[in-house]
């Protein structure tokens, strides 16, 4: 590439920075209206993170244009920045406050950690695969997410120096639940876990404490009601 | 020269099969199977092509024959070599993963299937010209083309024991060159000089630095190899795939463990075979009272008895096996088909041979052998999460109708089948997976399916049990007992009430339990019709219990789930139906489309075409039935299906060598299609039933059984491509050849794809009758003029 192209492209990439800013953030607002209010999600402080967060500084420079589309995209290392709606819908369902201490297992690319981020005081975020961990970290720290704490390590441990934790967030999906994590939620606390492949989450298992006891529920973020009979909601 | 020739082609064709398998290893390990079978089936319409590109040039290729005929077979071989250079852009430039989100993948996927595509071209248009020169002698090249690929399937059988899957194109790139040096014609010296040089020095090269196959990151072997100090410890190469045991200090497996479980899951080292999860090694040890499923729905089982002899079908890594030994099993026998699992396992693990027996074989047949079992563990049905599909066109006849049938008689009086589902959404494998239960004990006589079926349910598996004797109140008290500790949920057993299912895991809504309260009923066929999957019992004729799309459903699910989701939904038939539209468009497109503006020689050409067209798709359509319904009556997935392979191949090969004796007139060529729909009509009607009343006797008896009824239609078969050949070969100085090739090749390929379509919809007998039908059509066809040579 020669210099006159390199100078040319900077300019260009100048003027147009506002213009581009302005873009991602009318696109996000158009994401969290078409694809998070639309279904039905109403948790205000979730709605407001999901329209702060920029989704486009978590995805590859080639995947910005497409990174509030309504679907998950690549990240690398066999992983993916999931679907803006699961994002969403996970987060709304552990009902996260100021003051809470949450734990998130599978830091990705960071984004969910940076939406908890907005609404909590402090995330607690364990990688295990450290490339991803490493990049996640800096990333969140050039963003200015100073209550997040990225550590690279085995989740299945949990971080019981930190414990108890008010919600646990595990964003890769394990064909069991770590004991060392239940034992980690406090009581009342609710643990979220998505079930399926990262392309198509169809099912999020939602676990409860509460006075001894654990209760999951299946919670589907899209409702299948086969032809044969008529929906029958229990809630 | 012509024996020669006939060598080379022999040498030539088992080339390209050996290819053809190696590939579609390789792309196994790279990506997935379905993938594999999609590239595969478009790399092989160069055999279509190549028809195209004869009729074209034709005469300048049979000008040039010194150079071109062994020229071609030089360039398969460098094209072999060449591919495995580039092995980093054909098996990595697309992950099958991304093909349905980035364009960047579906490019690179076009472009895999273009290089791959020339070996197979280059190789059928040598094989396509040397018919055309020696039309008269075709009965004997064609005899050299069909045992050669036989013989190159059982080459690929020992060679895949004892070599690595990016070792082997350089073994099979020795074969085509083989091919062309045996053809070396002083006429033109030192262009095949310099292309079987470069070749030979392509070949050295690949054998002194295999390059590395690329493996999607997507794998579940990618993704464990991303763990701290993860490594791969022991490798080894068989005709099952590749198989790698990893060890990594994070690498833990317990399956829908309980939520109660308060210990530590144990640090496992784990079998992958092509790069997908096998299974975790375990030990088998006889002092452990308490196991770690325990803690899981898998226990069910031991919580209502304590089995003696125990039946654990396609054991894998031997999970159950070690859970019965926990539970004191006298007598398991784990039968698990993969020999290079089973050595690895045996080799890595102590194995109390007094108490547990592991036999390599098909659980299916196994279960003909022994008496009775106190308990017969199946495998886990589906996958972690539901991503179900991914097995739907794989033959499991261990869950179909008649598998279940034979389990129940294989009970002991309180004996009982076990099998474990992961919860999936929407509802599918569990549905099916009791609708089959249901069925095998209506079948067994059982008037009330429900006192016979037990089932617990797990944050995300589900147990189910079907017991001989009935579920008593006793046990449903031990079912209350152990959800209750467990946390589980009671899902089935006589007398369950609505409020006792939803304790600790609870559903969005009650769907899932109404059908299954359904599938109990009477009216279940009702459900069966309505649901908008496929969960009614699997059957022998159509094996496939995995796949579950409803083509008349497709619309709902994307509507529901999202275009782009559907493909992760139910993508294994999905694939299968993509294969079939984009290879009867490429052959459409590079090879009829080019040939609508070539002019075709003679008057009433449709005729001939079809007739090549028909015998091209009757006698795939009959192979693949043949080959997957003996793969279960000789009990051997492997070695079944290449010696059924090998043997048609080698009966077909026999009647073409002796088709130009035989096949002298009109009549003789009317009586050999009327034999060949009478034979396939009776293998329609009564190939189920003989397969299933000689599953019992010994493999030798097996084995004269299957080429007793392979030999005669394959042998006729094996006569109607050089007859017609040669009767093209007196028209118009054979200009039709390249056209007949063209079709046939192209519909050969075509056929493959839709013949597996029709087996999951319509069964395997009525893939047998349009195969019958595809010869009737031939028939008539040789009743036109251009066969005016067999008409006195």
């Amino acid at each position: 590439m020669s210099i006159l192209s390199r100078i040319t492209g900077f300019i260009l990439l100048f003027l147009m920075w506002p213009v581009m800013s302005q873009d991602y953030a009318r696109m996000r607002n158009n994401m969290v209206r078409d694809q998070i209010i639309s279904r039905g999600i109403t948790h205000r402080s979730t709605l407001q993170a999901m329209r702060k967060v920029e989704r486009h500084l978590f995805v590859d420079k080639f995947l910005r244009s497409r990174a509030y589309d309504d679907n998950p995209l690549p990240i690398g290392y066999g992983q993916t920045i999931s679907q803006p709606f699961i994002v969403a819908y996970m987060t709304s369902l552990i009902d996260p406050r100021a003051g809470d201490k949450i734990l998130e297992i599978g830091t990705g690319s960071g984004y969910q950690a940076a939406v908890l981020a907005h609404i909590t005081d402090s995330v607690y975020t364990i990688e295990i695969v450290k490339e991803l961990g490493e990049s996640a970290a800096k990333r969140l720290k050039d963003l200015g997410y100073n209550n997040i704490q990225v550590i690279i390590g085995d989740g299945y441990y949990g971080l019981p120096d930190q414990s108890p934790f008010d919600a646990i967030v595990v964003t890769a999906a394990a064909e069991h639940i770590p004991p060392p994590l239940i034992e980690q939620l406090r009581e009342g606390g609710k643990m979220i876990i998505p079930v399926g492949s990262q392309f198509m989450v169809q099912n999020l298992v939602l676990v409860e404490k509460k006075k001894g006891r654990i209760i999951t529920r299946n919670m589907m973020p899209v409702r299948f009601v086969p032809f044969t009979r008529k929906e029958n909601p229990k809630d | 020269m012509k024996r020669r020739l006939s060598f080379s082609i022999g040498l030539l064709s088992s080339g390209l099969v050996a290819f053809q398998l190696v590939l579609m290893q390789i792309l196994s390990i790279s990506q997935w199977d379905h993938f594999a079978y999609m590239v595969i089936s478009v790399a092989m319409l160069g055999f279509g092509a190549s028809g195209t590109s004869l009729a074209f040039l034709k005469k300048h290729l049979i000008r040039r024959q010194a150079v071109c005929l062994p020229g071609f077979m030089l360039l398969t071989s460098a094209s072999i070599m060449g591919i495995l250079f580039m092995a980093g852009l054909v098996f990595g430039g697309f992950d099958a993963y991304l093909v349905f989100y980035e364009k960047k993948n579906l490019w690179g996927l076009v472009f895999s299937y273009f290089i791959l595509f020339i070996p197979f071209f280059t190789g059928a248009t040598a094989i396509g010209l040397s018919y055309i020169i020696y039309a008269k002698e075709i009965g004997k090249l064609y005899f050299a083309d069909l045992t050669g690929s036989a013989a190159g399937g059982l080459l690929m059988l020992f060679l895949f024991w004892h070599f690595s899957p990016s070792a082997l194109p350089c073994i099979i790139a020795c074969l085509p060159l083989a091919a062309g040096l045996l053809l070396w014609s002083r006429k033109a010296k030192i262009p095949l000089a310099i292309m079987g040089a470069v070749t030979v020095i392509l070949i050295i090269a690949g054998f002194l630095n295999p390059p590395e196959i690329p493996v999607s990151q997507y794998k579940s072997l990618s993704r464990t190899l991303l763990l701290p100090d993860a490594q791969v410890v022991e490798k080894t190469n068989s005709p099952y795939g590749e198989l790698k045991r990893v060890e990594a200090p994070a690498l833990r497996y317990a399956p829908g463990l309980s939520l109660t479980y308060s210990g530590t899951v144990p640090v496992r080292e784990v079998l992958f075979n092509n790069g997908n999860w096998f299974g975790p090694l375990v030990p088998f040890d006889t002092t452990l009272t308490e196991h770690f499923l325990d803690y899981s729905t898998y226990a069910l089982p031991f919580v209502l008895d304590k089995p003696g002899k125990v039946f654990v079908a396609d054991a894998g890594s031997g999970l159950l096996a070690s859970h019965a030994l926990t539970h004191g099993a006298q007598k398991i026998i784990a039968v698990e088909s993969n020999q290079a699992a089973v050595d690895m396992i045996t080799r890595n693990a102590t194995v109390p041979e007094k108490q547990l027996h592991f036999i390599v074989a098909l659980s299916r047949n196994y279960l003909l052998t022994e008496d009775q079992y106190d308990l017969i563990l199946l495998p886990e049905c589906g996958s972690f999460g539901g991503n179900s599909g991914i097995r739907a066109l794989e033959e499991q006849y261990l869950f179909t109708e008649e598998s279940f049938s034979l389990m129940w008689k294989k009970l002991s009086p309180s004996g009982m089948i076990a099998a474990t589902v992961w919860m999936d959404h929407p509802p599918r494998n569990s549905l099916k997976m009791l609708a089959t239960m249901v069925q095998a004990a209506v079948s067994g006589g059982v008037a009330e399916p429900r006192d016979h079926i037990a089932a617990v349910r797990s944050w995300s598996t589900i147990t189910f049990i079907l017991k001989k004797n009935g579920i008593t109140t006793e046990d449903v008290g031990k079912i209350r007992d152990f959800c209750l500790t467990r946390q589980f949920d009671p899902l089935l057993y006589p007398g369950i009430t609505t409020t006792e299912r939803e304790n600790f895991n609870l559903l969005q809504d009650d769907s899932f339990f109404s059908a299954i309260d359904r599938i109990l009923e009477p009216e279940r066929e009702t459900l069966y019709r309505e649901y908008d999957f496929h969960i009614r019992p699997a059957t022998d004729a159509k094996p496939y219990f995995s796949q579950f799309l409803r083509l008349d459903r497709i619309s709902k699910m994307k509507e529901v789930f999202g275009s782009s989701s559907v493909p992760f939904l139910e993508v294994g038939y999905l694939i299968l139906l993509v294969t079939l539209v984009q290879i009867t468009l490429a052959a459409f497109l590079f090879i009829i489309l080019p040939l609508v503006f070539k002019k075709v020689p003679g008057r009433k050409k449709a005729f001939p075409l079809v007739f090549f067209a028909a015998i091209g798709t009757g006698y795939m359509f009959a192979e693949i039935v043949l080959i997957r319904q003996f793969t279960l009556y000789l009990g051997h997935p492997l070695y079944a299906a290449s010696a059924v392979l090998s043997g048609m191949l080698f009966f077909s090969g026999t009647g073409a060598a002796l088709s130009g004796r035989l096949i002298t007139n009109g009549k003789r060529f009317a009586a050999l299609t009327v034999c060949i729909v009478l034979m396939l009509a009776l293998l329609a009607l009564g190939l189920h039933f003989l397969l299933r009343t000689g599953t019992g006797v010994p493999l030798i008896m097996k084995m004269i059984v299957s080429l007793m009824v392979i030999a005669l239609p394959a042998f006729l078969m094996g006569m109607m491509f050089p007859s017609g050949i040669r009767a093209l070969s007196l028209h118009h100085d054979g200009g039709l050849i390249p056209w007949a090739w063209a079709v046939n090749g192209s519909l050969s390929v075509i056929s493959t794809a839709l013949a597996t379509v029709i087996a999951v919809e319509m069964g395997y007998p009525a893939v047998m009758w349009i195969a019958a039908a595809a010869y009737l059509v031939a028939g008539i066809c040789t009743r036109s003029r251009t066969f005016s040579i067999f008409v006195s």
